[in-house]
């Protein structure tokens, strides 16, 4: 439980946590739009490559940014095969045909059954799946015994290929830069540039700084609520529910056992929370001056003019045709 | 500072909380609400400040009579420490917490620093001001919200239970801060069960079932022991130990004393 952290900040001093969290925020908007707009492969990999010297120079360690990955790397997989494998343009880049004998699906099935035994065992389970895959069907390909029921190929075509990177690349860049801006700002900061970023809106009377302060509430508690739900859990597994094992029914149950006091308990703490906030004078929608203010740097109107030449440029090569 | 004339409250109608309360209080007093659970001793401190709305009767804060039109004014003057450390902890790290009452009553940003610096260094949180909540103990979050009711300059502050859910060395700071506050000047009006807490006040007022039991100073209340019984609490024990002498027929005017001076280590 204790590993769900959404947008951890990591204390540290290169010019992005210097950086006015506006900036910040209107800069990713740019480039993430830009990184929609491209559509060559050669373009987005020259982002990436342009995207880790940012990282190098902004001294954000690398290994923090492919933390941030790993609750995709699911999603990229399978866009990445499914590119792989259904997309028939181009070129045909590699054939191999699969065939199916007594023989070599006994050692695939074997494969498979030490693959759901060892499992639990091995710290990188999808990658330990992708390589028992891999290999059954190179298995599967090089390895005949008996007759031959059926046989089929597998053909790898070039767009197909190339989409693959392509779609990957973009998850990534785009993954990368809200990491980055999460890492390098702080969550009071964070706020009040979306504050300010979302400051338009209140043309259409959505209540901004309102909204600012849910999100700061929020933050607070999620650590609080964390805690809380570590407490339940540890309490309901003292009387016999087990959270980790169980078919789905189970779990589902489980699940219930732990939302049903969760609720309970956060409905009392926001009303316990609002009388706290009322009695410190607190009044929704009364104007309030800030501890925190933002200053704007010529760094600032760098890093704004940055994302503008890259979105422009993107849309000028676009437009041109690349 | 405090008067309630005749108030009565109640969240069901026709179960009252309250029953036509009287109540004043002083300037610069010391006066302890004890009560027994559902006595109705935290709800007399939500009306006060206005959280609740009285069924009848009046609170008038320093001269203001309670009503919609005065009610954030009265909040100004008197602040509450709530009962659970975290659920009263509004910001992010303590300085934005400080900073929550001072930002809601529209204090100028330079005036705001100089106040967060300065009541933090008076409950000693002055090193933790960039930390987050779940970084703090309870007793160091409650001390986090008598700074930020401090900086917000109010004259009156209540402490509901807010010793209940620290451990005995967190209680025991909070209480030294009501001390050294009470001796500053400030009014404190404490609302507890704890009767180690309740002895170090000028009065103690009695509550049971909605309505005052008793009123009168701290040294006659404790040791009517009639009454605690009547209301479900239990004498403290120095005094225990000195009735049980009394009703052995013993007498011995310096261990008396002796007993006494124990129990209030004012």
């Amino acid at each position: 439980m204790k590993n769900i952290v959404i947008g951890r900040f990591i204390p540290g001093s290169s010019f992005l946590y210097k950086m006015d969290p506006r900036t910040k925020i209107i800069v990713l908007i740019l480039l993430m739009v830009s990184a929609f707009l491209v559509r060559s492969l050669s373009l987005i990999a020259f982002g990436l490559m342009l995207l880790m010297v940012v990282l190098i120079v902004g001294r954000i360690s690398v290994k923090r940014v492919l933390l941030g990955l790993r609750p995709l790397m699911f999603l990229l997989i399978f866009t990445f095969s499914f590119q792989i494998f259904f997309n028939t343009a181009g070129e045909l880049v590699f054939t191999t045909t699969l065939a199916y004998s007594p023989g070599g699906l006994g050692v695939v099935v074997l494969l498979w059954f030490f693959w759901w035994f060892t499992r639990r065992r091995i710290p990188f389970k999808l990658l330990y799946f992708l390589v028992v895959l891999i290999a059954s069907g190179t298995l599967l390909s090089l390895f005949s015994y008996g007759p031959i029921f059926t046989t089929s190929t597998i053909e790898v075509y070039s767009q197909g290929l190339e989409m693959a990177l392509f779609i990957m690349l973009r998850l990534v860049i785009i993954v990368t830069l809200s990491t980055i801006l999460t890492l390098t700002t702080k969550p009071t900061d964070l706020n009040l540039g979306l504050e300010a970023v979302l400051k338009p809106f209140k043309l259409i009377r959505v209540n901004t700084e309102e909204m600012a302060m849910i999100i700061s509430i929020s933050l607070r508690y999620i650590p609080t609520l964390l805690d809380e739900a570590n407490k339940i859990i540890l309490a309901q597994a003292s009387r016999g529910v087990d959270f980790s094992e169980g078919k789905l029914k189970e779990k589902l149950m489980q699940i219930v056992s732990l939302l049903v006091p969760m609720f309970i308990i956060s409905f009392k703490r926001s009303d316990e929370l609002a009388s706290a906030m009322e009695a410190r004078s607190f009044v929704p929608g009364r104007p309030r001056t800030r501890l925190h203010q933002l200053t704007w740097r010529p760094m600032d109107t760098v890093a704004l003019c940055f994302g503008l030449i890259i979105l422009s440029t993107v849309i000028v090569l676009r437009v041109i045709g690349w | 500072m405090i008067e309630i004339r005749d108030l009565s409250f109640e969240y069901q109608t026709g179960k009252p909380v309250l029953h036509d309360i009287n109540l004043s209080i002083k300037k610069g007093e010391w006066v302890t609400i004890l009560g027994h659970n559902g006595s109705g001793k935290s709800t007399l401190s939500k009306l006060i400040v206005g959280l609740l709305k009285p069924k009848t009767g009046s609170v008038v804060v320093d001269g203001l009579t309670l009503s919609h039109d005065t009610v954030h004014a009265i909040r100004r003057k008197v602040g509450i420490v709530f009962q659970n450390p975290d659920n009263q902890f509004v910001g992010v790290t303590v300085r934005d917490d400080i900073a929550f009452g001072l930002e809601n009553l529209q204090v100028p940003r330079e005036d705001m620093i100089e106040r967060i610096e300065r009541f933090a260094q008076k409950v000693g949180m002055t090193e933790f001001l960039n930390k987050e909540p779940h970084a703090l103990s309870g007793g160091q979050k409650q001390r986090v919200a008598i700074a930020g009711i401090l900086a917000m300059d109010t004259d009156v502050i209540i402490f509901d239970e807010a010793t209940s859910m620290l451990d005995p060395k967190g209680r025991r700071m909070i209480v030294d801060y009501m001390r050294q506050l009470n001796r500053e000047g400030v009014t404190i009006l404490t609302i507890t069960h704890d009767m180690k807490e309740a002895v170090l006040s000028d009065r103690i007022v009695i509550l049971k079932e909605g309505k005052i039991l008793l009123d009168d100073q701290a040294e006659l209340v404790l040791n009517n022991r009639d009454m605690l019984e009547q209301s479900n609490l239990e004498l403290l024990l120095p005094l225990r130990v000195r009735h049980a002498l009394k009703e052995r027929g013993l007498k011995h005017p310096e261990l008396e004393a002796l007993l006494w001076a124990s129990s209030s280590n004012k």
